[in-house]
């Protein structure tokens, strides 16, 4: 039996469900949900190393698939652009700086979904008022859905390297997010889903087709080589983006709602923690490969900023060869196929906990229409618009790049307000210095992201910096 | 009482007891539906608030910004 909340009385609905049955009837839902509770339930009460590692199976999913979903189309692309651009020097180990603050980020969605069992959406909504319940919704819906349009760029870039029709590319992403979503069971959902994802690890293999120097690697990791060329206009614009693109909305949204779907308790925060730092860790390799991979292009003087995904395939192919070259091809398709399921089901999340709509990967078909309606129109309205001859698709990549930095700071305000908010979180709010460093890490990332729009409107502001 | 144990159908008062018995109040999909209160502010959250409603003005103007530059 997991343990009681520790919230005030009153505010939420605290104890065993038994001592509540007279007030509340069962869903489908529920006992879904239960099921999955009494595989854990079993699982803790066995003891042994075996039944550890089973209960750290059956608990960690949120965290990898918030953090390897992260890991999307534009995403490998930045890497990718980084290491051509700039090699691995500084980047290296700043990419894994940026994954430390994500898990510190994305650590206080997962206590709060654990606490008080409803969505970041939900919680917004209740505790500020419509007005920002609507505006977040709003706000993390349009950002997803051109963040979506992005996704089935990278999916069809990816699957054209093999000679893939674009209609065929879409069509076949949209099938697979179709087949995950008609299991009708979150469990289901997300073992198809973490299946997919894992294969965002295929950037390791490939940065060792690239034959990289491990001494200077080891040497970048460790020692933190200042930016090439100094900080000028350029490499400023390029770390504000990337610290402000550290955590996205939809991950903050999507790992809280998706703990509360799993059933966490408090009893599971633990597990939580480490199923979040074990994603950023795989996820940040990842992200390290992919550096390593394009960082021969900067020697071989290719400039490669724009490139998209299937030019990077073949400007690596004479390094990694044509089977290399495949695997890079199917990995941007794998990034943009998993974002595009975590990104649509935390809009269909957040619709549903503001709407006040059933929202569950639970759901039989009947009771959740709305929830699998707004997953897949939006995925399918992003594929269909990819489809659209001669639409400027650079400048949606451009256009979701600003929304994602400018959108972060109204949402990392709110979950720092909430995770604080003892009236629902008892006394599972941050300790001292964690809050010290979550604020210092807001802080930067709010900085972050102010700078970089101040960039957008006034690209003079940093001439004082020098570059382009 | 384990999953291969369930009875079928979702009106049976065991499944009930065993759903009940694994779940904690707070997850049942019912007792969600009921709204929690508004927070009470304090004076430094509510200009905290506010400051991010004239930051709300600025990101709105800056995503016109650049669809606008983008679609000249």
């Amino acid at each position: 039996m997991s343990t009681l909340s520790n919230a005030s009385p009153g505010i939420l609905p605290s104890g065993p469900a038994a001592e509540v049955a007279e007030e509340f009837a069962i869903t489908h839902e529920d006992i879904d949900r239960a099921q999955d509770r009494e595989r854990v339930s079993i699982a803790r009460a066995k003891g042994g190393f075996a039944s550890r590692f089973r209960l750290l199976w059956l608990l960690v999913g949120p965290g990898i698939l918030v953090m390897l979903g992260e890991n999307d189309g534009p995403s490998m692309l930045s890497y990718a652009a980084t290491g051509a651009r700039f090699g691995i020097g500084f980047f290296l180990p700043f990419i894994v700086l940026t994954f430390a603050m994500a898990v510190v980020v994305q650590e206080m969605t997962v206590r709060l979904g654990a606490v008080t069992h409803r969505g970041h959406a939900e919680l917004i909504f209740d505790r500020f008022g419509p007005f920002w319940g609507w505006f977040s919704m709003i706000d993390l819906g349009l950002g997803n859905f051109l963040t979506l349009i992005t996704e089935f760029i990278a999916i069809r870039a990816g699957l054209g390297f093999f000679g893939v029709p674009p209609w065929a590319a879409v069509l076949s992403a949209l099938v697979v997010l179709y087949l995950a979503l008609m299991t009708h069971r979150y469990w289901t959902w997300e073992r198809i889903t973490l299946a997919l994802a894992v294969f965002n690890l295929i950037f390791v293999p490939l940065a060792l087709l690239a034959h990289p120097n491990w001494s200077s690697v080891g040497h970048a990791l460790v020692h933190w080589k200042p930016l090439p060329g100094g900080l000028t206009k350029d490499t400023l614009l390029v770390v504000l983006a990337d610290i402000g693109a550290t955590v996205t909305p939809w991950m903050l949204f999507f790992q809280q709602s998706a703990t509360v779907d799993k059933g966490l308790t408090t009893r599971d925060v633990r597990f939580g923690r480490i199923d979040t730092i074990l994603g950023a860790a795989l996820a940040a390799t990842a992200a390290l490969g992919m550096v390593l991979v394009t960082a021969p292009l900067l020697t071989h003087q290719m400039s490669a900023e724009n490139f998209q995904a299937g030019e990077f395939a073949q400007a690596l192919q004479p390094i990694i060869g044509r089977f290399g070259a495949a695997l890079f091809a199917l990995g941007m398709v794998e990034a943009g196929i998993v974002a595009a399921i975590t990104i649509s089901t935390s809009s269909a999340y957040a619709f549903g906990e503001v709407a006040r709509r059933p929202h569950s990967l639970n759901l039989p078909l009947r009771e959740g229409k709305a929830f699998y309606s707004v997953v897949f129109l939006c995925a399918a309205a992003a594929a269909a618009i990819v489809l659209v001859p001669g639409l400027p698709l650079v400048n949606v990549v451009l256009i979701v790049n600003v929304i994602a930095v400018l959108a972060m700071p109204p949402a990392l305000v709110f979950l720092f307000m909430l995770v604080n908010d003892r009236e629902i979180m008892g006394n599972m709010v941050s300790p001292r210095w964690a809050n010290m460093l979550a604020a210092l890490i807001v802080i930067l990332l709010v900085s972050a992201g102010v700078l970089f729009g101040v960039s957008v409107v006034a690209p003079r502001v940093f001439t004082f910096l020098g570059g382009s | 009482m384990t999953e291969r144990n369930l009875t079928i159908g979702e009106g049976s008062s065991l499944q009930q007891n065993w759903t009940l018995g694994s779940l904690e109040a707070g997850q049942l999909t019912q007792a969600k539906r009921k709204r929690l209160p508004r927070r009470a502010l304090r004076g430094s959250q509510i200009l905290i608030l506010w400051s991010m409603r004239i930051y709300v003005l600025f990101m709105v103007a800056v995503v016109v910004y650049q669809i606008w530059i983008g679609a000249r």
